[in-house]
This record gives structure tokens, sequence and C-alpha cells, in this order.
């Protein structure tokens, strides 16, 4: 039987593969929005038996996560004439090899750490590793510097992951972290760029690059 | 009640939003005399905190909040000196940013709970992200976005590593609560593995935040762009708040036995900060850049410090607090620097013993006070940490430890001597505020004081401090 977690998590898995094949920046934003929903609603099906206030906070972080910050983001190259392209250092074609690479390195390693609860999960540690890599190559391998926020965002995915699914222990505590995070942490990012984009009429990194040794 | 000592300047810093610019420049000294009057009577009454599952009082935390409010105390006086002669167009927003991020850093301190310290450490970036766009040119929005960025990232990694600690209490069974405090005592039962993979991801995170290298990267750019009070609360403070993460984690891995592990690691990131600050140093052509470049060492040789243990931990803390009060004191001086000759490069620069003889004076004793001349706390730091490296077995470490300190005050002096007894075109005297140059002066007799004569009770907390972390005398 297929039970809908893993499903959930197969639709993370793809996401990450389509980010990394998009070229144009709003379809990058509107990947990683999904991607944001799909690991929100992943608490819900995992039975840690949520209490009222979990259920909250779940759907809290979901209207954030998936709608508020894409949205943010969105308005933000939009008002700014930015470019589109997400510039990348490494090209389509091998981004999406790298993505494959990932998630096989991710599912061979994942059973060497002896979890108690990854026994029922099996996807649950190699799609969060997973996350964590793309989130990093995403930042490494776009010269765009939004596209690299967006990377910084589906990092913080990963870790979500990482913290609800198997510490119970912190579960709230982590999801607010994230949550105050990510909220703060893109605002500042955005208005940086909106001032960037007046100040060089560009957000491409690469023009960014005298302040070095 | 510990609360009341971030959350005062968390209220006065929301309202300097809105002040006009003389009450938000009064406003800033108050706060900073209050929070130093507050952080005392911390130090000698101990009270209990109000909500004690996240907060505490420790050795270490204490330790670093006296050094926090006195020195935020003395900047904010440099800083109503330095907001008359530099036009900033902003300056509600620097000052409301100053005190929340005062507010910021006095929450890492007394934080206990690993999740309160991880978001207050968050804080502290996002709080001090204006400071450095404060004047509003390309390259500061490049150093902030580079700052914001790269921090961000590192300390995403350090929340994995905070999850992962907690991991390893379930893993081992443990049921305690998620604090700094709890987690020490229980350390034994917590599951090895993911313990350690927590310390890995806690350290190259909240490292990142340090300075250590390869993560360096954000440092030299934010510290050189932003203005010369937030320099020197970026490099005085800050980077100690991120060693206190470090650090606290650090006395979990000695509790649970896995002292050596977490030494080794240490001490590969101290060396490598030292290499490269070594090599950076060299051929500086900015004397702002020259003083983050000497933080990263600084900090690698605080991490270095504590990885040997033993004696070498007891230099870390002394280090730790001496290159807070010198660098902030070079720091501010670099500020007065700036204004008088209006150039951050070296070379246009020059006969500064001539033309201006006070800032003269702080600058040249606060550099002989960073490269670790007898007089200064540092050299004996430094001395210990060697000696400590000796008894410890270290004696590649040691000795590359040694060799890169030659050569950055090799380089340091080089620039210096340029900066101050070179000849320059105009040899008129620059006006030096008096408000600009004390500050400096008491922050270097400070460190002079405290290198001859330590207070009992401030000997017992460093020892306290450092035991926990298989350090002693």
């Amino acid at each position: 039987m297929i039970r809908p977690v893993d499903t959930i998590l197969a639709l993370v898995l793809l996401s990450v593969l389509i980010s990394f094949g998009s070229s144009r920046l709003p379809a990058l934003i509107k990947v990683v929005a999904f991607q944001g929903v799909v690991v929100s609603i992943v608490p819900f099906f995992i039975g840690h038996g949520l209490t009222f206030g979990g259920v909250v906070f779940t759907l809290v972080t979901l209207v954030i996560r998936g709608i508020a910050i894409p949205m943010f983001i969105y308005l933000a190259i939009k008002k700014t004439a930015i470019h589109r392209e997400v510039e990348p250092i490494v090209g389509y074609h091998a981004s999406l090899m790298a993505g494959l690479a990932l998630m096989v390195a991710a599912t061979f390693v994942s059973p060497k750490f002896n979890l108690p609860q990854s026994a029922g999960n099996a996807l649950l540690l190699p799609t969060a590793i997973t996350l964590l890599a793309a989130g990093m190559f995403l930042l490494m391998a776009r010269r765009n510097a939004i596209a690299m926020v967006l990377g910084y965002i589906v990092m913080e995915n990963g870790i979500y992951l990482v913290g609800t699914g198997f510490s119970v222990r912190t579960h709230h505590i982590v999801e607010f972290g994230i949550l105050l995070d990510v909220l703060a942490g893109v605002m500042i990012m955005a208005v940086i760029l909106q001032n960037i984009n007046q100040a060089f009429d560009d957000v491409d990194t690469a023009l960014l690059r005298s302040l070095k040794e | 009640m510990i609360e009341i000592v971030f959350l005062i300047p968390l209220a006065t810093g929301a309202l300097a939003f809105f002040l006009p610019r003389p009450s938000g420049r009064t406003l800033l000294t108050l706060t900073g005399a209050v929070h130093l009057v507050l952080s005392i009577l911390l130090w000698v009454r101990q009270p209990e905190a109000l909500f004690a599952e996240y907060f505490a009082i420790t050795p270490e935390g204490l330790l670093s909040l006296l050094v926090i409010s006195l020195l935020f105390f003395l900047i904010s006086i440099y800083t109503t000196g330095y907001l008359e002669a530099a036009n900033i167009r902003s300056e509600r927003v620097f000052t409301g940013s100053m005190l929340v991020f005062l507010s910021t850093m006095t929450m890492v301190t007394l934080s206990d709970h690993i999740m309160v310290m991880w978001i207050a450490i968050e804080a502290t970036t996002l709080a001090s992200a204006p400071l450095i766009y404060t004047h509003r040119s390309a390259a500061t929005l490049e150093a902030t976005l580079k700052y914001v960025l790269i921090c961000s990232v590192g300390i995403a990694l350090a929340l994995l590593g905070s999850v992962l600690i907690a991991l390893s209490m379930d893993v081992g069974g443990v049921n305690a609560p998620v604090a700094f405090s709890a987690l020490t005592v229980v350390a034994k039962r917590l599951d090895p593995l993911w313990l350690k993979a927590g310390f890995v991801f806690i350290l190259v995170g909240y490292g990142t935040k340090m300075g250590l290298a390869p993560m360096h990267t954000w440092l030299p750019d934010a510290h050189s762009e932003a203005p010369s009070p937030a320099s020197a609360l970026l490099s005085g403070v800050l980077l100690n708040c991120a060693y206190l993460g470090i650090f606290k984690t650090n006395k979990i891995m000695h509790a649970a036995g896995l002292g050596h592990f977490s030494g080794t690691i240490l001490i590969v990131f101290g060396l490598a900060s030292i290499l490269v600050a070594a090599t950076f140093i060299l051929k500086q052509t900015e004397y702002k850049r020259l003083l983050a470049y000497s933080s990263i060492e600084n900090m690698g040789i605080i991490a270095f410090g504590t990885g040997v243990g033993g004696l070498g931990a007891y230099g870390a803390v002394l280090c730790l607090i001496h290159h807070s009060l010198i660098k902030s004191s070079l720091f501010l001086s670099s500020g007065n620097i700036l204004l008088g000759y209006g150039s951050r490069l070296i070379e246009n620069t020059g006969a500064l013993a001539r033309r201006m003889p006070r800032t003269f004076v702080a600058f040249f004793s606060g550099f002989a006070g960073i490269s670790g001349f007898p007089p200064f706390g540092l050299f004996l730091g430094e001395v210990f940490i060697i000696i400590g490296a000796f008894r410890g077995g270290h004696y590649v470490g040691a000795g590359i430890f040694m060799l890169s300190l030659c050569v950055i005050f090799a380089g340091f002096a080089n620039h210096v001597m340029r900066m101050s007894f070179s000849d320059a075109e105009a040899v008129d005297r620059i006006e030096e505020k008096s408000t600009m140059v004390w500050p400096q002066y008491v922050l270097l007799l400070t460190s002079l004081v405290l290198s001859f004569w330590v207070p009992e009770s401030l000997y017992e907390t460093i020892v306290h401090a450092v035991n926990s972390i298989g350090g002693g005398l």
C-alpha cells in the first residue's frame, strides 16, 4: 500500500529536480512555493498525534512558506525590472544530473544513521538530506542573487523536515525558529535586492565583485 | 528577573526609531549606562530567571555580558560625537538598530535553551544588517547582502546542529529539557554519534558568524563598510556571542567525554583562520580591512586555545576579553582617521603622529596591544596558549601558531608604521573631539589594568567557566 507521506515526499523530490531545471526566476519561485506547501503538510501525515495548537502552527507555516514569502519575492522582482534569468554557473542538464546523483547519494547514506523512526518513513531522511544539499547547490551554482535566496529557502525546507519529522521534543520551537528566520531573513534580503536594483540596475552577483580580499 | 536586561534596550530601541536626532543620541548613551548598571547588578546578585526553562546565568555568559555592556556604553559615547561629525542620512534607523542589536546580543549571553540561543544569534544578524547598510552606497549594499546571506546559511546549519543534538536525546532515550545546562548534566547518556554530528554543524554554523576560515569571507567586507562604531561592536562583541554558542556546545562535548574530538576540530579551524589572516594582512591596502583580518586572526587564536585545552583554554578566555577591549578601541580610532583623512586606503594616510596626535596614541597603543606586546593582556593569553599547546603535545600546531603570529606582526607593523610616520602632503593638525578619543583610552586602560590586576570575583568566574571545557591553571 502506498502511504500518503511517501507520495508527498516524492513530490518534494520532484520539485527539487524541477527547480534545478528552471531557467526563469518566476518559474523557480513557483516551484519553491509548491515545495514550501508540500513540506509544510508533512507533519499531518506522520502520526505524532497533533494537538490543536500544532495544527494551527502547521497551517500558519503553510501560509507563510507557501504563499506569503513567494509572493513577497515575486512582487520584489516584478516591481523592479530584475533580470529574469537565473544565470547558471553549472548548466541545466548538468544540474539535473547532479540532482539525481544527490538523491541516490542521500538514499545510500540514510540507512547508515540508526534512527528510531526511520523504519516507518523510509523516504523522510533521504528527502531531508536531498533538500539540504539541493539548497546548497542552488546557492553555489546560480549567479542571480534572488536564485541564491531561493536556494537558502530550499535549505531551510530541509531543516524543517529534519526538525519536525524526527525530533518530537523540539517540534514547535524549531518551527517557530525557522519561521522567524525565513520571514525576517527573506524580507531583509528582498529589501536589499530592491536597493541593489536601484544602485546597479541588475542583481547579478557577478557584477558585485568590487569587494574582495 | 534577568530578562529585564535585554528587554530595556529592545524597548528603547523601538522608541529610537521614532525620536528626533538629538534625543535619539541621548537615549543611546542613557540606555548604555542603564544597561551597564543592570549588568553589574546581575553580576553581583545573580538573580533567578523568570523563564528558567529558557534563560539562565552562566559564568561564561556573565563574562560576555559585562564585556558587551562596558563596550556598548563607551561606544555609545563615541557614537554621539561620531554622528555629529559624520553626516548620516538615516540616523534614527542607525541608533534604533544599535539598541536592538544590544538587546539581541544580551539575549545570547543569557540564553540557556539551545533553540533560544539560536534564535538570539540569528536575531543579531538581522539587527546588525541595517547598521552595515548605513552609508547606502553600492559597496555597502554588496557587503550587507553578503553578510546576511552567508551568515543566514551558516546559522541555518547551526539550527540543523541544534536539531541533531535534540535527536541525540531521542536516540539515547534521555528525558531532559533541551537546555545547555541540563544537557551538560546528562551528557554521558546522549547518543555520541548524533552529538558529534550536532557539534560539527554547530561549529560550522556559529563559526561562520564568528569569522573562522574558510567561512570568514563576509567579515572583512562587513567590518570595513560599516560605520566605525558599528564595526567596533561587530568585531568587539558580536564575534564573542557566536563563540559563546560554540563554547557551550563544547561544554556538553567535554561532559560527554568527547573533548578530544571537539578539540581537534577547533584546532584545525583555528589554525586555518590564523593562516588565512597571515596571508591577507601582508598585502592589505585598507586599514579597516587590516583590522578585520586581525579579528579573524584573533578568533583563530581563541578557537585554537579552546581546542588545546588546559592552560590554553584559560588563555583563550583572556584573549577573548582583551581582544574585545583592544579591537573595539582600534576600530573607533580608525573612525577618527577616516573622518580626518576621508579615505580608507593606507596610502592616502600618513604622518598620523603629527596630524592627529591624540588618535595616534590610541591607535598605536592599540596596535601594540593587538600584536601581543607584553604590557597588554593578549600577550599573557597567547603565552598561555603556547604553553598549553606544548603541554598537550601539539608541537606542529604550536609551531604554525607562532610562525603565523610573527608574520602577522610584521605585516601589521609595516602598515601601521607607514600610516603613523610616513611623510604626508599636508602637515596641518586635524581637529579631534575629546568624546571621540577618550573612550578608546578608557578601553585600552581597562585592558592594561586587567593585565596586572584581576579582581577576585572575575578570576573565579573565568576559572569556573574554563573548568567546564577541560581547562585550568
